[in-house]
């Protein structure tokens, strides 16, 4: 017996050993990086007068790891981040959020609005070296549209010829009427003419790929060492699910307006241990978490950015009692924004009285949602009317019973238990509430099962018709069973129309009419926070699109 | 004993294939895809994608595919993470997680039962009252509070050690401590207990007449006979902590893969559930295995092949 004891201690001491073993080899990989984080960060405060020529080094925080660097399939906003700093497309969008020649030096279009052509840039260089040439386009252009690379964001290229037709496996990549004129000069036609489009190929899905490296080597995106990209900075380093690194990239054609000379970006899920490690300035920049929202709220370091897109709800228009339009009218008159926004969200966001958000810029130089006003806002007398006519219209001596439908999360939670309560307090209506998990919620909010369920929008592309788009019939982002002919054809005739002005005009009644009819209710706009260390400055942050850290700067 | 570990082996095989069976169809009755989100891709994208992930294809043609990647464990690509196979995330995660549970098991065991003894021996004296108020605050205290706290205090108060992520043995004091609050004290409760009952046996006074030393009585003829339970509770244990932990993992940024267990889930990330389900259950049923060959050492008593004289 003796034995098999002393056997089970060394067996005990061998799993020991191999336990620090294992130690010493895991530390060693993910070392580097964390000596810029906490070491280094502490000598150069140190250090910082005596030492001029100092590296800056901004310290981020990714959440988590990116879905994929191959700009096709990376189509969100954890992808995004990096990609639009790695990374350059045609425009980029400025300080104002408009958007600029970038990788193309100029760009022509055609009289009616269909052709453009594009003059790549002499500078524009990959990060190996390379030239960026117009076939660096058509190639990666070509690769997000192949059924076979199950792009999510091919849609966004519907409005180019031929696109569609490709991507559902009924045309042939050869018809899409993208081409390479020359070394220089990339030429693309579209469906329709599309004021939007020059902000649309922003997106990183329309960043080009250098297809002499992506046909050697097809898994070129996957490691920092293989990658090569054309924007202000280049993939260093990147630790799968522990951090990456950005270096300047001496390669890009505007170099000398970039400040950083390097970004290390960690992936920390967890806002709480994201905000601890900003204090412990081990993070320059961080999210604020929920909690302490309300406390940051005077910081100095706190920034808020208009993001476009908005908390709404949804009814279902083919479920009693939201058959009746003056029903629904009723309920969303019930609604206080305001209270929401002070009350239960306390994140600075602007209650939303329209569907359109903040930030769109018309032809009259105004803005979109101050010329048209408020369409929905608290009005108890108006909701209470408008619930009796509806009433009385059905028929109802009592309504149907009426349940809200949200997904899992604190903040729904509340938001619907302030929205019951006003239903109760205004309509005298006692609505249910029931709480589903995300996934079935998503995929039963589909299916028409709920009577009324929260919902959110967050613009693709910065143009308003983006989010009035979602519920011409059919849409698979409809989801309200909610069908108008009179919005569908305000809706193809705002794609059709070329006459800016016209347009716009369009525009604002496609918003008037979906508050009128109300097949959903707004409740704010959304917005993005964020904590800055002083001294970081030049970050820009889009209401639609991607972290840009071109003009960062730390001192 | 040969005989037992082969028969063992194959009882381990079935248990997997029942686990991954229910887990398959489980998966596929829960509503919701992979691919619903808030932003609904149109029909074409959808279809694309359903395509590239084999998930067009019948259930038993998917069920089929699935034993298929289970005999060769081979998962595929992510859905969430389309560049990465299963076997590469598991293969990054399960080391680190196994590291840092490996450290907390240690701490847990040693700890655990060192407090549990002299809690014994001192039974209701200072030193007893002392470890078990620890053990009912370190089983009552969640380890995601003790960890938010560890770091408040320890990391950015007093500036002492780094607040998260993973990249020095500094990095590891936290989370272990914050992980391995809640097993030591529940092993240090079972040891006390069990010791309690091992020194009141006849055996035990037996061994004092001998006049044997107090060190080796404890060690020797009390410890060893106290441990069955807590050997009993290592099995489940390990498996749990040495395949990570969700919460804690998540506080401290660290890349184990506890997050695929519970985001594979909400993503609906089929491969992801498939693959870390299999890989749970194999582990967690090697474990037990192991339990059951350690009862025999432990106890000469406890026979693992009852027929032995017949055969």
């Amino acid at each position: 017996m003796k034995k098999w004891l002393s056997f089970l201690m060394v067996a005990m001491l061998a799993l020991v050993l191999a336990a620090c073993t294992a130690n010493k080899e895991a530390g060693k990989e993910p070392e580097k990086p964390a000596e810029n984080t906490s070491t280094d960060e502490g000598k150069e405060e140190g250090k910082k007068d005596e030492d001029v020529a100092i590296e800056k080094t901004l310290l981020m925080n990714n959440g988590e790891e990116p879905t994929s660097f191959d700009p096709s399939i990376g189509f969100n906003a954890v992808s995004w981040s990096a990609l639009n700093n790695i990374m350059e497309g045609l425009t980029r969008l400025d300080k104002d959020h408009r958007a600029v020649e970038a990788t193309a030096e100029k760009i022509d279009v055609s009289d009616d609005g269909l052709t453009y052509t594009f003059t790549i840039r002499d500078g524009a260089k990959w990060s190996n070296g390379d030239p960026v040439v117009a076939g660096d386009f058509v190639f990666a252009w070509k690769h997000m549209l192949n059924p076979e690379t199950a792009s999510p964001a091919a849609f966004l290229a519907y409005f180019i010829e031929g696109a569609e037709a490709y991507n559902n496996g009924e045309g042939s990549a050869d018809d899409i009427a993208i081409e390479a004129k020359d070394e220089k000069t990339f030429v693309v036609k579209l469906t329709s003419p599309n004021e939007a489009f020059l902000n649309i190929i922003t997106n990183p899905s329309f960043f080009p790929i250098n297809e002499k490296v992506a046909s050697a080597d097809p898994n070129w995106h996957t490691e920092a060492a293989t990658f090569v990209g054309n924007g202000p900075f280049k993939l260093s380093a990147w630790s799968h699910d522990v951090s990456f690194e950005f270096e300047k990239n001496e390669h890009y054609w505007d170099a000398d307006a970039v400040q950083l000379d390097k970004v290390h970006w960690a992936m920390v899920n967890d806002d709480t241990t994201a905000y601890q490690m900003y204090q412990a300035n081990e993070l320059d920049v961080t999210s604020v978490p929920s909690e302490i929202a309300d406390q940051m709220k005077d910081s100095k370091e706190l920034r808020i950015d208009d993001q476009a897109g908005l908390y709404f709800y949804r009814f279902n228009t083919s479920m009693e009692p939201f058959t009746n339009k003056k029903i629904r009218q009723a309920f969303a008159y019930a609604v206080d924004q305001e209270e929401i926004v002070n009350f239960v969200t306390k994140n600075g966001e602007k209650p939303a009285h329209g569907f359109v958000t903040y930030g769109f810029i018309g032809p009259d130089g105004k803005e979109f949602r101050e010329t048209v006003g408020d369409l929905v806002s608290y009005n108890p007398e108006k909701a209470k009317q408008l619930l009796e006519e509806g009433m009385k219209e059905e028929g109802y001596a009592e309504l149907p019973k009426v349940t809200l439908s949200y997904s899992t999360s604190e903040t729904h939670q509340n938001i619907a238990i302030a929205l019951q309560s006003k239903f109760k307090e205004v309509l005298g209506v006692d609505a249910a509430l029931q709480n589903v998990e995300s996934g079935v919620f998503l995929s039963e909010q589909k299916e028409f099962k709920y009577q009324m369920s929260r919902s959110s929008f967050l613009h693709d592309y910065a143009d308003p018709v983006n989010a009035l788009e979602s519920f011409i019939t059919g849409s698979s982002m409809n989801r309200t069973t909610w069908s108008n002919a009179e919005y569908d054809k305000l809706i193809a005739d705002i794609k059709n129309e070329t006459d800016e002005n016209k347009r716009w005009e369009l525009l604002k009644q496609a918003d008037k009419l979906l508050m009128d009819e109300m097949p959903v209710f707004p409740l704010y706009f959304y917005n993005s926070t964020s904590l800055e260390k002083e001294g970081v400055s030049g970050i820009l942050r889009h209401p639609v699109g991607y972290v840009d850290l071109k003009y960062a700067d730390k001192n | 004993m040969a005989i037992y570990i082969v028969k063992r082996f194959f009882m381990m095989i079935a248990t997997i294939l029942i686990i991954a069976t229910l887990t398959f169809f489980l998966m596929h009755s829960i509503p919701g895809s992979p691919f619903d989100e808030e932003r609904t891709s149109n029909p074409t994208i959808q279809a694309n994608l359903e395509k590239f992930y084999k998930l067009d294809q019948p259930t038993h043609v998917q069920y089929a595919h699935y034993l298929k990647s289970i005999a060769t464990f081979d998962f595929g690509p992510s859905i969430k993470k389309p560049n990465e196979s299963v076997n590469k995330l598991l293969a990054r995660g399960f080391p680190i997680s196994f590291e840092l549970g490996m450290v907390t098991i240690l701490v847990a065991v040693i700890s655990g039962i060192t407090l549990g003894t002299f809690a014994a021996l001192r039974h209701n004296g200072i030193i007893d009252y002392a470890a078990m108020a620890f053990a009912v605050v370190g089983i009552s205290v969640p380890n995601f509070v003790l960890a938010t706290v560890l770091i408040q205090q320890v990391a950015v108060n007093w500036n002492l050690l780094p607040p998260a992520t993973w990249s020095s043995p500094l990095h590891m004091i936290l989370p272990t401590l914050a992980l391995a609050t809640g097993p030591t004290a529940i092993i240090a409760r079972l040891t006390r207990s069990s010791m309690l009952e091992v020194l009141t046996q006849d055996y035990m006074k037996m061994a004092r007449a001998k006049g044997l030393s107090p060190m080796r009585i404890v060690l020797r003829h009390a410890l060893r006979n106290a441990l069955m339970p807590i050997v009993t509770i290592m099995g489940t244990m390990l498996a749990g902590i040495l395949t990570g932990t969700f919460v804690i993992e998540k506080i401290f940024a660290i890349p184990g893969m506890g997050k695929y267990f519970v985001e594979s889930i909400n993503n609906r990330d089929y491969p992801v559930i498939m693959g870390s389900t299999v890989f749970y259950s194999a582990f967690l049923v090697f474990m037990l295995f192991l339990v059951d060959i350690v009862y025999g050492f432990l106890d000469p008593r406890i026979k693992l092949h009852r027929k032995e004289g017949d055969a």
